[in-house]
């Protein structure tokens, strides 16, 4: 493949960070030096149509503008898509904000928003909208040119983990009319950039101190947020200028730039400060932190066992072969499952805690990625890490084109396998199959093996959901050492970790008000046969409620917004509400239970509805076509 | 250049306009001149489009009226510059590029002012009619990764009409009834014999790089998924060659994002209601079900994934012919094991759980040895 080849014109060093989107690296181009940053997305882990990805790219490859970062090339190895973008060494301005006194001086702030407005001017004048304008998304360079970063496809990859994410993770920057839905342009980015002016005043954007659904109602329906404090006349001006509620009132990017604030603004140079200032605190803090080398996943090797292959021969006998059939995976993996699936049930409460576990987009499973080691460590079999180095949660701030720090971490949960077992002695396993149960080695014992998956499924991920909700520094600091707490119980102890939990549930279950605030929802599910009961006909019965008639749906299933829906819902199982279907309705119970808090978000409700319709839609489709089905 | 501009602001004569355009462009093919020239259109290039953008699109600034632009639209075409626009595009500096790919939607969605909205844009129909060249040139910007992405944009938008869609199908070169003397030519009922332009797809998608080959593909997505009489004639008329190509090319590219794409495809074309024929005729071969079998063992989870919905159909197919029977029952023992473990950790994709749930179900319930299907399918679409 052509695509092969390009990878070699990179030669691949640290890791930067990790997105939601996937890994971060650094790198050189060999043919011009050039420093890079190569994003690696892992194709495999999303459901998500490889077409929207590629659309954002086309979009992405159409810009070119000193105000935004450079995308250069992207390709595939393998199921992995590298995407090339220009690097930027001075890190984003959120991390550049978190050095006391963790505010920009306004003059500073000016020099800033007047770069970001001739960059939005360039890109509202293609036609595009940059949709997430943050101090996270805001990117320096060395040198201090500010660029926009993450544009568009951030915005889309990130949409890959999770809906949420994007609409309800950071919505403190999100235009009113955005949030009402009712339609929106251009003007949406210069909102954002007053509560970014604002977040850089401040250290944190207005309503920062609410949770992130509750700003999400807020800012439609209070005043415009306001510049308090000892703020010249015209930065005060300017912010409420961006800060305009009717999207016709606010001037754009261009009429902006002409703003008395701006038109003062000194030379990107004096943004260096800030880097230099960064790079104090980090050498302060003393984190010589050791990132992790890329290192080239070997070509996975053929697991297949060739008794294991299908007989299209008619000369081979079947019946001796039945002897031999392997199943796919080790029993034990399935005896785990099967253990998980109980304990979703009776330690059901657990789960409402963990927001990130229901989404419903995750997918649950996960290969070993790509090994990583750690710079000079030397030797890898040298002893583990303190575990302190590990910084899950927090923002790695020594580096640029991280994207979004707040996503920084974001995808880590489902994968902390990786830096979790990065030194551990058999992780020079160059050749381990990707397909490995992560820590399989280590976890021995059924319980450890639970302490795992309950860190790796519920803990972590819940950890980095919360803190990727969470905008105040404070909060978020302390989230991220409860996380590189529960990290370290994992690395060392995870038969610890499941008795830790086991304790916290009894305990729960003794104190009546705990467990009337944590267990309740799972009171019904202490009998699997009621709670498959009600769990089959709401589902089941729905689609037959939400359809009237064939025509509509037909109408429906045309709908191009629908396609991958319907194509999911595109049902063979039409009549298998009459065959045993125990085990899916186990499943069915257990992820309900996960889910008491979803239904009321908004964007969520919707969707089950048109599912349904779908479904219901295919349900008619196969018996026109298959009457006798 | 200042003479060009002067041209612009005067508003006069815009026929004269596209004709220097076509010099501009032109210059782009003398050989041996070198350097100057690559300069000249790099230069002019831009430009030539930009002075082509302000009169084309009637904005508040330019202040040309639709009559002007009528004018200029005709005059395009009579001077086969968009052909020549087409032709070049690769070449042109880039902005110059997204300025091209502005004025060629720009061009096929003009109507003048006193046409009905019911009829097709001047443009469009006389590509479609006179000069479908045109379309065939833009496909052919798939041979460059400087021209995939606005080539391939103006292609979508142009496709939604169902007469280009057929032209870019039913190219077949000088054969009698290709697409290549207009769309009325056409002879629909004749297989084509694979080297029309339709069939550089396969290699566009299967050998480019990412980038083009990902939109080489969204673009061969909607060439067959968006006309709903015109693809299922054709796809029943071009069974065999189709089939083989997709099958031997795509499904088992080297690519990884081809190979699932192209299998997501396939199920999408399959399980379309007005594909019907076109499925029953696919899911009777054996030939496609051990390629089917043999994606569900893929090493990838994704590719898998997207094998198993080509494979319910098969299995859920009530009329299944005996070669299909056959090999489903060859394999039955090692099917049933195998599905029961088959992507275990999707355990929140209920629909999922309920399709494997019904596979299984049916695979236990065939009986020992084929029948031959209760109604016959007919033979073929």
């Amino acid at each position: 493949m052509a695509d092969g080849a390009i990878a070699s014109h990179y030669q691949v060093l640290e890791e930067l960070g990790r997105g939601s989107f996937g890994v971060v690296y650094k790198g050189i181009e060999k043919a011009t030096g050039e420093v890079v940053a190569i994003k690696h997305i892992d194709l495999e882990s999303t459901d998500d149509d490889i077409q929207d990805i590629q659309a954002e790219i086309s979009v992405l490859s159409t810009c070119a503008s000193s105000h935004v970062t450079q995308y250069k090339a992207s390709f595939l190895r393998g199921s992995k898509l590298w995407i090339v973008m220009e690097y930027l060494g001075g890190g984003s301005c959120l991390d550049l904000l978190k050095p006391e006194p963790s505010v920009f001086s306004e003059s500073q702030i000016a020099i800033i928003c007047r770069e970001l407005l001739t960059g939005l001017e360039y890109l509202h004048a293609e036609g595009k909208i940059h949709r997430d304008i943050k101090a996270a998304n805001v990117l320096l360079s060395e040198t201090g040119k500010v660029k926009l970063a993450d544009f568009g496809v951030a915005a889309q990859l990130t949409n890959i983990k999770s809906q949420r994410n994007t609409f309800v993770g950071t919505p403190f920057w999100m235009a009113p009319e955005v949030i009402q839905q009712n339609g929106y342009d251009y003007k949406a980015d210069l909102w954002s950039l007053g509560i970014t002016a604002m977040e850089m005043a401040l250290g944190e954007p207005p309503h920062a101190n609410l949770h992130p659904m509750k700003a999400l109602f807020q800012i439609p329906k209070s005043a415009p947020p306001r510049l308090e404090g000892s703020f010249s006349k015209d930065f005060k001006d300017f912010i409420s200028q961006c800060l305009m509620k009717e999207p016709e009132r606010r001037p754009s990017a261009k009429e902006l730039l002409k703003h008395r604030f701006i038109r003062y603004a000194g030379k990107v140079e004096a943004l260096q400060e800030l880097i230099e200032r960064r790079r104090n605190y980090d050498f302060t803090k003393s984190k010589k932190r050791s990132r992790p080398v890329y290192q080239e996943t070997l070509q996975t090797m053929s697991t297949k066992d060739e008794k294991d292959e299908w007989v299209f021969d008619t000369v081979r006998s079947v019946m001796s072969r039945k002897a031999t059939v392997k199943t796919r995976g080790p029993s034990s993996v399935f005896a785990t499952e099967d253990a998980l699936r109980r304990l979703d049930l009776k330690d059901g409460p657990l789960q409402p805690s963990s927001p990130a576990s229901g989404t419903a987009r995750r997918v649950t499973s996960r290969r070993q990625p790509s090994l990583a080691q750690m710079i000079g460590t030397g030797s890898v079999r040298g002893p583990p890490p303190a575990p302190a180095l590990r910084k899950p949660l927090q923002t790695d701030l020594s580096f640029g084109n991280s994207g979004s720090s707040q996503r920084l971490f974001r995808r880590v949960p489902s994968d902390s396998s990786t830096s979790g077992n990065i030194s551990w002695p058999d992780s020079n396993d160059v050749f381990t199959n990707e397909n490995k149960t992560p820590h399989a080695v280590e976890a021995n014992s059924k319980e450890a093996m639970l302490g795992r998956r309950l860190y790796s499924k519920a803990v972590d991920p819940a950890l980095s959901e919360l803190h990727a909700q969470t905008s105040a520094l404070a909060k978020r600091e302390a989230l991220a050492k409860l996380s590189d707490a529960f990290a370290a119980l994992d690395a060392v102890d995870p038969e610890g970790a499941y008795h830790m939990m086991q304790n916290l549930m009894a305990n729960m279950t003794q104190d009546h008000r705990l467990s009337n605030a944590f267990l309740q929802s799972t009171t019904p599910l202490k009998s699997p046969d009621s709670g498959t009961q009600s769990g089959t006909v709401i589902i089941k019965s729905t689609p037959k409620q939400e359809v009237p008639s064939p025509a509509k749906l037909v109408l429906a299933s045309n709908n191009p917004h629908l396609e991958s829906h319907r194509r999911r819902r595109g049902s063979t199982a039409v009549e298998g509400n009459g065959s045993p279907r125990k085990p899916a309705d186990r499943e069915k119970a257990a992820l309900l239970a996960k889910y008491p808090g979803r239904e009321p978000q908004p964007g969520m409700e919707h969707s089950k509805k048109i599912t349904d319709l779908v479904y219901g839609a295919w349900v008619n489709g196969l018996r026109m076509r298959w009457p006798e089905l | 250049m200042s003479f060009l501009f002067g041209r612009a602001r005067t508003r006069t004569n815009t026929l004269d306009l596209s004709k220097q355009a076509r010099e501009h462009v032109l210059k782009l093919e003398v050989p041996g001149k070198g350097h100057q020239v690559g300069q000249l259109i790099v230069f002019r290039g831009p430009i030539c489009n930009g002075v082509l953008l302000t009169l084309l699109v009637a904005s508040p600034e330019s202040d040309s009226t639709p009559d002007q632009v009528y004018q200029l639209v005709q005059g395009l075409i009579e001077e086969d510059l968009l052909l020549l626009l087409a032709q070049h595009l690769w070449r042109l500096p880039f902005e110059s590029r997204k300025d091209t790919q502005v004025i060629f939607s720009y061009v096929f969605r003009f109507r003048p002012p006193t046409a009905s909205p019911k009829t097709d844009p001047v443009a469009l129909s006389y590509v479609v009619n006179n000069k479908p060249q045109v379309l065939l040139e833009l496909c052919r910007g798939y041979e460059h990764k400087e021209s995939a992405t606005p080539a391939g944009s103006v292609l979508r938008e142009v496709l939604k009409s169902e007469a280009a869609a057929a032209i870019i199908l039913y190219d077949d070169g000088e054969e009698p009834g290709s697409s290549l003397k207009g769309v009325t030519a056409i002879e629909r009922e004749r297989p084509q014999s694979g080297s029309g332009v339709f069939w550089r797809f396969f290699d566009w998608i299967d050998k480019s790089s990412f980038e083009v080959a990902a939109d080489a593909f969204t673009t061969f997505r909607e060439l067959l998924t968006k006309h709903k009489d015109l693809v299922p004639r054709y796809l029943a008329v071009n069974f065999e060659l189709f089939f083989d190509r997709y099958n031997h090319v795509l499904v088992q590219s080297n690519s990884y994002v081809t190979k699932r794409q192209s299998i997501k495809l396939l199920g999408e074309i399959l399980l379309d209601r007005s594909n019907y024929n076109v499925m029953t005729a696919y899911v009777d071969r054996g030939e496609h079900l051990k390629i089917c079998m043999n994606l569900l063992r893929d090493d990838r989870k994704m590719v898998q994934y997207e094998g198993f919905h080509v494979f319910k159909v098969f299995v859920a197919n009530p009329h299944k012919s005996v070669a299909v029977q056959k090999i489903l029952l060859m394999n039955r023992d090692k099917l049933l094991n195998f599905l029961s473990h088959f992507l275990e950790d999707r355990t929140d994709d209920e629909q999922f759980i309920d399709e494997r749930e019904f596979l299984i179900k049916q695979i236990r319930n065939m009986p020992p040895n084929p029948v031959p299907p209760a109604r016959q399918m007919p033979q073929g679409p």
